[in-house]
């Protein structure tokens, strides 16, 4: 697909991404948590340049599965714009399954050097201990390492 | 002794609690904003006009929490909006308040990376609040 924004070309642009609004909602009536994560990420991009840097690079369909309220979003990174979905959709590269807390935790991973969530701090460690419990999974890891940690990056609000 | 909810002395007491709360006081370093809780009226639980609880946050302290009218509450940096049921739901650990919120049966409105951030406070919050004996307009 021509990407209008790629170099110098003989053709318009097709399309603008300055206008538009970086998260959408694909369903009329985005449930609470969509609402709540698509916020964060929003406003996540908005205020710090670092984030917004991730944002506008990243292409990946990440599921959110919260195990203790059976709820879960599908958000559809399209470098620089998101499509925040209701449920779990096809063809996602990763999938999260967490209880609440642990998805909330997940947003206060301290970011490191090179990038890097933290996990040896109290919240790490406690992320941590989830994954080798068994009540954090992660589906897709196996070559989608970097877009985990970019993920992880665009949710940190610290 | 139990108090009457969302009462002057239920407010009281929880201000007592927060600030007695060493964990709170660790979660909460750096919280510099006002916290507005919206009890929404639902007369056929004995509860028939809406209140506001305006909780004035700083530093890991509670400097005061009022209780008032529903549009003071809602002038607050950040607003916590449910009925009265669901209110009583959190006090009494039926519900979890982080998992209302995902769930969208506790609004709220306010910065969210903010809260994020300090969703270890706000659970300390919410742990206090049963901490304070009560005695419900619709019985226990």
């Amino acid at each position: 697909m021509h990407d209008p924004g790629a170099g110098r070309m003989a053709r318009r642009k097709l399309r603008t991404k300055t206008n538009t609004k970086p998260v959408e909602y694909a369903d009329g009536e985005p449930s609470a948590f969509a609402a709540m994560l698509g916020g964060l990420i929003e406003a996540n991009v908005d205020s710090r340049a670092d984030r917004k840097k991730d944002f506008d690079s990243l292409v990946a369909r990440v599921g959110i599965w919260v195990t203790d309220i059976d709820e879960g979003v599908t958000l559809d990174f399209r470098k620089g714009s998101l499509v925040v979905y209701n449920g779990l959709q096809a063809k996602r590269d990763l999938t999260i399954r967490a209880q609440a807390g642990t998805v909330m935790n997940l947003s206060n991973l301290k970011i490191g050097l090179l990038g890097m969530p933290i996990y040896y701090d109290e919240v790490g460690r406690s992320v941590a201990m989830k994954l080798v419990q068994g009540k954090l999974r992660i589906e897709g890891l196996l070559g989608n390492f970097a877009t985990l940690n970019t993920v992880t990056r665009i949710f940190s609000v610290q | 002794m139990a108090v009457k909810a969302f009462s002057d002395e239920w407010a009281k007491q929880f201000e007592d609690e927060v600030n007695k709360s060493s964990v709170y006081k660790a979660a909460a370093k750096g919280w510099k904003w006002t916290v507005g809780l919206v009890v929404e009226a639902e007369p056929d639980k004995n509860f028939p006009e809406s209140r506001g609880v305006v909780m004035d946050l700083f530093d890991g302290a509670a400097r005061s929490i009022k209780v008032g009218s529903a549009a003071e509450a809602q002038k607050c940096d950040f607003v916590i909006t449910a009925p009265y049921s669901r209110w009583k739901q959190v006090a009494t650990k039926e519900l979890d308040a982080t998992k209302g919120m995902l769930q969208g049966k506790l609004k709220l409105k306010g910065d969210l990376p903010t809260i994020v951030r300090y969703t270890k406070a706000s659970q300390e919050m919410t742990e206090c609040t049963t901490r304070v004996p009560v005695v419900w307009p619709d019985g226990n």
